[in-house]
């Protein structure tokens, strides 16, 4: 009876921490009968090299999954930034002309995703929405100029975004600033309370859109960093470079827990876990035999069990 | 009223993990009665019959309905088998016809081969409206369309399309007008001759013994008494459901005594020649250590006053100073110390999903960040000093607002801006469904605040609180105003009513 209680009350915990967990035994016990591990050297690089650009967009993406917002512009964003890239290091020898030039556009795409909502009065997502098909016809045009569906750095040396203990370094780094801003300054506690509830928010003083393009800043930093790993994982970039990221990053920000209406259930860890999971699936089911092209069912059941521990709204009716 | 018992409680507990919201209780209701349940907010008045009414399930005890067991799923449940309740909180279905709204569930009356003949139901809904005189309702009109009070009205047609046994009315004549009420009146007085219960749940008293047949009195989750028919009649009713609510004697001292309307000579807050919306060219002077009071019918234009002096909405005319700033913004009302607790609490003034300490330093983040760090100690410091000179009752400063009470939440609203340490206060409709035992501190708060030299404006529609507290007190009617008062111990609520309608 009152282990029952336990696990009611902490549903939620248990089916977010659980879904981990879970993987991480199943896939720690299972493979060595089939004479694989997933703890060696080469397992662990392919890990972090799988979760690496993933982790680092859904850890920004808290900021503006806890608005209550969602951004599908990510995945061309990734896209266009890696491009830009391996173009300009191309071009000047150097990726820093490029890294800033991503930066200056992420920057202008971020302040008119974050105000556009309020100033327009339209669903934050039809930004986003504009943005993906802007910057997707933008990389066509680029790659049918160019003649080729895919371009490399040719002389810069890319090597250091390869190195899984850069990639972990950068992944702890971010993950530590992000919280900090999101858990102790007011940048995350406005963007938390606007999520919540925006009435309350405004008559509590806080500039609305102010606040929103703040928090899609931070993303956009997140975007560009995680573009760099993209682009460093093969010195390339493609058309097709960072399809999808954008529903990943949704999979992978529910698959931890966070909640799509924003508010303040809203953590920056449920980013992690979630990111780290999805990989795992990717990793770890093939090292159970499950064929490349089975993981994707797999995938889809774990997370409707995940999702159905843990989003689902229930709203208790309390003492008055 | 028949003796005839029709529905009963034994031993019903209920807990929300470690808070007991009700030990053992055992009541009965009687055919053909108007019950009250009258107690403190978290007595657990509200938590009976929403258990009774299938909204929540009990964690302990059982229930008996016309001699048989009960246990409903639903409140839908609930309604069909014969009990029904009209909720303190909106309960309509947005964006949708009123017709829609009435006959939720209960579509396939109208329906042919699946579809809905939209006609039969707007008329059947009409009829129905216009069968308890409520005439300014058009069942065909988007619900979006009406007011929060005309969705109270509509919500208890609803409530009586389904002929319950019992109904149960919550805390729900606080949102309606004068007009609302006698429709809400008459069809419970009906309902009783037909031989049906009523259980009606009030924080205002004379409401409670104008219309019950029999009293319940509650206290942490514990029933403290019964009146009966009697009783109720007698001349010191109230006192003694005061003293069964609280506990002890509250004392006579419930609003202000003095009569000194002195104040400070500074201004703190001025309103020149406003116009916006329906307001026009409407002037204010609120100086320090004063209270001003503002009242009228809820349409009156008095609700926007307060939001006007907020910066929430836009000016077309004048301008609203507070000493030399102009102000244009709630940031600019609050960086002028000013504070506003809005009439709706539960949307515009608190953050019902999350933390007491949450909603009580958001307006004090600015003010607490070091090199952008904001200790999560000094915030954890700052809700807990607010929750004990509040007294609020909570586990911690991490539980979630809409976990408590009515009156605990209306605390945190205030707490806010004590925190803040505004100096201003706009405050509208400060005690709406607030039990007295808090009332009677918020007006203790209101008038140390004014000793403190705070400038307090008062926006309400309980005109006995703005006659007990204000200084100065100006009557709306039509969106002007239509006389001022000055405090008096002469006043009388029938002097001024003229002035409202």
């Amino acid at each position: 009876m009152k282990s029952n209680e336990m696990i009611k009350q902490n549903k939620q915990k248990i089916g977010i921490y659980g879904g981990l967990v879970t993987c991480l035994i199943i896939f720690t016990v299972l493979p060595p009968l089939r004479g694989q591990s997933l703890w060696t050297v080469s397992k662990l690089s392919t890990l972090m090299s799988d979760v690496i650009v993933l982790a680092l967009l859904s850890i920004g993406a808290v900021f503006i999954y806890s608005l209550g917002n969602i951004d599908i512009s990510v995945g061309k964003q990734v896209g266009i930034y890696s491009t830009i890239i391996v173009a300009l290091g191309n071009t000047t020898d150097s990726l820093l002309p490029g890294i800033l030039l991503c930066i200056v556009i992420a920057l202008v795409i971020a302040v008119i995703n974050g105000s556009a909502g309020d100033l327009l009065n339209i669903h934050p997502i039809i930004s986003s929405l504009v943005f993906m098909m802007v910057l997707g016809g933008v990389s066509s045009i680029t790659y049918t100029q160019l003649g080729t569906r895919n371009i490399s750095l040719r002389t810069v040396d890319y090597s250091i975004f390869k190195n899984p203990l850069f990639m972990f370094l950068v992944l702890v780094i971010e993950f530590i600033v992000i919280g900090y801003f999101f858990n102790y300054t007011k940048f995350g506690k406005y963007a938390k309370a606007i999520g919540a509830n925006q009435q309350v928010a405004k008559q509590c003083g806080i500039h609305i859109i102010k606040y929103k393009i703040i928090s899609y800043i931070f993303f956009a930093i997140t975007i560009v960093t995680a573009s760099l790993f993209q682009m460093g994982y093969t010195g390339s970039a493609s058309d097709s470079t960072g399809t999808g990221f954008e529903m990943n990053v949704m999979v992978a920000l529910i698959l931890g827990g966070m909640p799509l209406s924003g508010g303040m259930k809203s953590k920056v860890i449920y980013a992690l876990i979630g990111s780290l999971t999805y990989s795992l699936l990717n990793i770890g089911l093939p090292l159970l035999g499950v064929e490349p092209n089975q993981v994707f069912i797999i995938k889809a059941i774990i997370f409707l069990i995940v999702v159905l521990l843990t989003s689902r709204k229930k709203y208790g009716v309390l003492p008055r | 009223m028949s003796e005839k018992v029709i529905f009963r409680t034994e031993e019903l507990c209920k807990n929300y993990g470690p808070t007991i919201a009700l030990k053992n209780v055992d009541i009965e209701i009687r055919q053909g009665e108007i019950r009250g349940l009258v107690g403190e907010n978290g007595s657990g008045k509200s938590t009976i019959m929403s258990i009774a009414s299938g909204m929540q399930k009990q964690s302990n005890g059982r229930m008996y309905f016309k001699d048989k067991e009960w246990n409903p799923d639903s409140m839908i449940e609930a309604a069909k088998e014969g009990i029904a309740m009209i909720l303190q909180e909106a309960n309509i279905i947005p964006h949708v016809s009123v017709a829609e709204n009435i006959f939720a569930g209960r579509e396939k009356e109208f329906s042919k081969f699946g579809i809905i003949n939209v006609k039969k139901m707007n008329k059947a809904a009409n009829a129905l409206l216009r069968s308890y005189q409520i005439d300014h309702i058009d069942a065909s009109v988007n619900i979006d369309r009406y007011s929060f009070e005309d969705g109270k009205l509509i919500e208890i047609v609803r409530a009586m399309s389904e002929n319950p046994e019992i109904l149960v009315v919550d805390e729900t004549t606080t949102a309606l007008s004068l007009e609302g009420r006698k429709i809400l009146y008459r069809l419970i007085r009906e309902m009783a001759n037909c031989q049906k219960s009523v259980v009606l749940i009030s924080h205002d008293m004379e409401e409670i013994i104008e219309q019950c047949d029999a009293l319940t009195v509650l206290r942490d989750g514990d029933i403290i008494g019964h009146l009966d028919q009697k009783e109720i009649a007698s001349v010191s009713v109230e006192k003694k459901i005061r003293y069964m609510m609280v506990g002890r004697e509250i004392g006579d001292k419930y609003y202000r005594e003095d009569y000194d309307v002195s104040h400070q000579e500074e201004v703190a807050l001025e309103l020149k020649n406003v116009s916006s919306g329906s307001i026009k060219d409407f002037s204010l002077k609120l100086h320090k250590g004063q209270i001003i009071g503002i009242g009228g019918l809820s349409g009156s234009g008095m609700h926007q006053i307060g939001r006007i002096a907020y910066g929430l909405e836009p000016l077309e005319h004048g301008s609203v100073q507070s000493g030399a700033v102009e102000i244009k913004t709630c940031l600019n009302a609050i960086e002028n110390g000013i504070g506003y607790i809005s009439k709706n609490r539960d949307t515009e003034a608190l953050i019902l999903e999350g933390s007491i300490k949450d909603n009580i330093c958001l307006p004090l983040l600015n003010s607490m960040e070091e090199a952008t760090f904001i200790s999560p100690r000094k915030e954890k410091s700052m809700s807990n000093r607010e929750i004990e000179s509040f007294s609020i009752k909570c586990n911690s400063s991490q539980q979630w607002v809409n976990t408590l009470s009515g009156g605990n939440k209306q605390k945190v609203s205030f707490a806010k801006w004590t925190a803040k340490g505004s100096d201003i206060i706009i405050m509208d409709s400060p005690t709406r469904g607030v039990d007295i035992g808090v009332k009677q501190a918020m007006y203790q708060l209101i008038e140390k605040m004014k000793e403190e030299g705070k400038a307090i404006l008062m926006i309400s529609e309980e005109l006995s609180e703005l006659i007990g507290m204000s200084d100065e007190l100006i009557i709306m009617k039509k969106f002007k105003v239509s006389k001022v008062f000055q405090r008096s111990p002469d006043l009388k609520e029938t002097d001024i009513i003229e002035y409202m309608i």
